[in-house]
C-alpha cells in the first residue's frame, strides 16, 4: 500500500480526519497567567485532566484517557531522568517538548499501521523567580508551538482560537486601562471560565456565523458542572514555599467562582 | 525515543535509570585490601534522637581522607522529602548519589502514580540503593551507612495506630542494605562507638528517657555528644568558634522539617558548653 506516494498521503489524510473526529467534542482546557503564576481550567466527565510533571511544570490534555496517561508517563520519565543527570533547573519545557513530547507524538502519528496518540497536549511552565509563564501546545501529529501568558486546547482549531482571542481581547483591555495584567486568582478564574465558554460555544455552533454574546456565555457558565461534568482547575503558584509549585484547586475554592453547586 | 518505552506503567525510577543506561556500572568485586594506597574521602559522626515532638537528626561537618581533613563544612544531613531526612556516614561521593536518587525516586513515584510512596516503599528503595553500592563497599572504597528518619502521621486505620498524633521514626542500614528500626536513638560513623554507650546510659538511667525530652534539652544533649565524639575521633569535627563551623541539626515534627538555625545553636553552646566557645 505504501509503495505508492499517493496512498501514503491519503493514509495521512485519513488519520487527520479520524483524529479530528475523535477530539472534536472535547471540553477545552484554558491556560492563563495570574498574579502568582498561572492557572489551568477545564471540565471533565470524571478522570483527572490536569497534572503535575515537575516542580514548575504542569500538564493538561484532551483525548483518549489511556493515551493521555502514556504521554504523561513519558514526559514525567524524561523530566526526572534529566533532573537526575543534570539538575532541577535543567528541566525546562523547551527541552521536554522539543526533544521529548513533540518527536514522540510525531513518530506515533507517522506510523500509519499503528494507532496515533489520540490526544492534544498543553504544558505550562512557571519561572520560579520572574513573572514569566510559558505555554506549549502539541497537536496529535506532533506539531507544537509556544506562547507566553495564555494558551487554549480545544476540540477544534476554531474553538481554541476563539477562546484564546477572547482572552487576548480582555488582556488588551486591561493594558489599555493602565491596569497591570496580574489578576488575583478569583478574577483569573472568572476570565478563564468565560474563555472556556467561548471555546465550548464555538465548537457547538453549527454555523460559524452564529454570534456568541455575553448572555450565551453567561448561560454556558451557569450550566457548568451539570450533565455529569466536573470543574477542574490547577495553579502553578510561585508563592508556594515548597519546591513543587503545582496545586489543584479545592472544590471550595472553585465554588466561590462557579457558584455553589 | 522507543515507542514502547513509555508504555511500562511503573513508578520505579531506579529501573528507569538502568533501562536507559544512566546507572554507573559498579566495578567488579576484588578482595579488600587491593585498593590500599587509594584513600577515599570519609569520616563522620551522625546521630538521630527521638524527642517529645518528633526526631532530631544531627551530624558534624568534617570530611577526611586518611589523616587529611578534606573539608570542614560538609553537609551530612539532607532532607529527602517533606517529612524525611537522611544522614550519611561513609563515603560522601556515594552517599550524595544515593540521596539524590532517593529524592528523585520519591518525586517520580508521587507524580507518575498520583499517590505518595508508602513508608515501607521508601525504606525498601533506600535498601536497594545501599545494596547496589555493595561492590564498592566490599572493596573498602565507598561504603555508605545511612540513617533515615521520618515522621509518620497518625493513621486512622488499624488498631496499632499511635494515639494523639503521629510519631518520629528512625531507621538505619548496614552496608549490605539490611534495614533496622531504632527505638529511641541511633548513631553511626567513626565517632559513634564513643557516644553510643553514653546515649544508652542516659536513656536508661538519666533524669528522663530521651524520647520524653523537649527539643531544647535534646539539642543540648546532641551538641554535648558531638563534642565528645570529636574529642576522641579525629574524623569528627568539633565546634570551631574561630571559623564559626556549627554542626548541622534538623528537626522533624508533625509540621514538617525545619533546620535548627546556627544562632540557636550558638546560644546553646554559650549556655551549656562554655568551654567549647573559648577553645581556639
Amino acid at each position: 500500500m505504501l509503495d505508492e506516494p499517493y496512498r501514503w498521503v491519503e493514509a495521512i489524510r485519513n488519520r487527520r480526519e479520524y483524529l479530528a473526529d475523535q477530539l472534536k467534542s472535547a471540553s477545552p482546557v484554558v491556560g492563563c497567567a495570574y498574579e502568582n503564576g498561572l492557572l489551568l481550567f477545564t471540565t471533565t466527565p470524571g478522570q483527572r485532566k490536569l497534572f503535575e510533571i515537575y516542580n514548575q511544570v504542569a500538564f493538561a490534555a484532551i483525548g483518549h484517557p489511556a493515551d493521555i496517561e502514556k504521554l504523561r508517563k513519558a514526559i514525567i520519565d524524561v523530566a526526572h531522568v534529566e533532573a537526575f543527570n543534570f539538575s532541577a533547573r535543567d528541566v525546562t519545557l523547551q527541552r521536554l517538548v522539543n526533544f521529548g513530547l513533540g518527536p514522540l507524538m510525531k513518530t506515533a502519528f507517522d506510523e500509519i499501521f499503528r494507532s496515533p496518540y489520540i490526544a492534544r497536549v498543553l504544558v505550562a511552565e512557571l519561572d520560579p523567580l520572574e513573572s514569566r509563564e510559558t505555554f506549549y501546545t502539541i497537536d496529535a501529529d506532533g506539531s507544537f508551538g509556544n506562547s507566553a501568558g495564555a494558551a487554549v486546547l480545544g476540540g477544534t482549531a476554531e474553538s481554541a482560537d476563539a477562546a484564546l482571542a477572547r482572552q487576548r481581547k480582555e488582556a488588551d483591555a486591561d493594558s489599555a486601562g493602565g491596569a497591570p495584567a496580574d489578576l488575583p486568582l478569583d478574577q483569573a478564574l472568572q476570565r478563564a471560565m468565560e474563555s472556556w465558554a467561548v471555546g465550548r460555544l464555538t465548537a457547538e455552533a453549527e454555523e460559524e456565523a452564529e454570534e456568541i454574546d455575553a448572555d450565551r456565555i453567561k448561560a454556558c457558565i451557569q450550566e457548568l458542572g451539570e450533565g455529569g461534568q466536573r470543574v477542574e482547575a490547577a495553579v502553578l503558584d510561585r508563592s508556594l514555599p515548597t519546591k513543587t509549585k503545582f496545586r489543584l484547586l479545592s472544590a471550595e475554592e472553585l465554588e466561590v467562582v462557579t457558584g455553589a453547586r | 525515543m522507543d515507542r514502547e518505552q513509555d508504555i511500562t506503567a511503573s513508578g520505579d525510577f531506579l529501573s528507569l535509570l538502568k533501562e536507559r543506561g544512566h546507572l554507573p556500572q559498579a566495578p567488579p568485586v576484588r578482595p579488600a585490601g587491593e585498593a590500599e594506597g587509594f584513600a577515599t574521602t570519609e569520616g563522620t559522626t551522625i546521630l538521630a534522637l527521638r524527642f517529645r515532638d518528633g526526631v532530631l537528626v544531627a551530624g558534624d561537618r568534617r570530611a577526611t581522607m586518611g589523616n587529611t581533613v578534606v573539608y570542614d563544612r560538609a553537609d551530612k544531613v539532607l532532607s529527602i522529602d517533606d517529612c524525611s531526612v537522611m544522614a550519611l556516614s561513609g563515603s560522601p561521593a556515594n552517599a550524595y548519589e544515593i540521596a539524590r536518587m532517593l529524592e528523585i525516586s520519591f518525586q517520580h513515584y508521587r507524580r507518575s502514580q498520583l499517590q505518595e510512596m508508602s513508608l515501607d516503599g521508601k525504606l525498601r528503595t533506600l535498601s536497594r540503593l545501599v545494596r547496589e553500592n555493595l561492590p564498592m563497599a566490599m572493596q573498602g572504597i565507598g561504603a555508605v551507612v545511612p540513617i533515615y528518619a521520618t515522621y509518620e502521621a497518625a493513621r486512622t486505620d488499624g488498631d496499632d495506630a499511635p494515639e494523639g498524633g503521629g510519631e518520629g521514626k528512625i531507621y538505619f542500614y548496614d552496608i549490605l542494605g539490611a534495614q533496622f528500626e531504632s527505638v529511641d536513638f541511633c548513631t553511626t560513623g567513626s565517632g559513634s562507638p564513643i557516644i553510643r554507650g553514653a546515649l544508652y546510659y542516659l536513656d536508661r538511667w538519666g533524669s528522663r528517657p530521651l524520647a520524653e525530652m523537649a527539643q531544647e534539652e535534646s539539642l543540648e544533649l546532641i551538641l554535648k555528644m558531638l563534642e565528645t565524639a570529636a574529642e576522641y575521633d579525629t574524623a569528627t569535627g568539633g565546634f570551631k568558634p574561630v571559623s564559626r563551623i556549627f554542626p548541622q541539626v534538623m528537626s522533624i515534627t508533625a509540621s514538617g522539617i525545619s533546620i535548627v538555625p546556627e544562632t540557636d545553636l550558638e546560644l546553646l553552646y554559650q549556655a551549656h558548653l562554655p568551654g567549647a566557645m573559648q577553645a581556639s
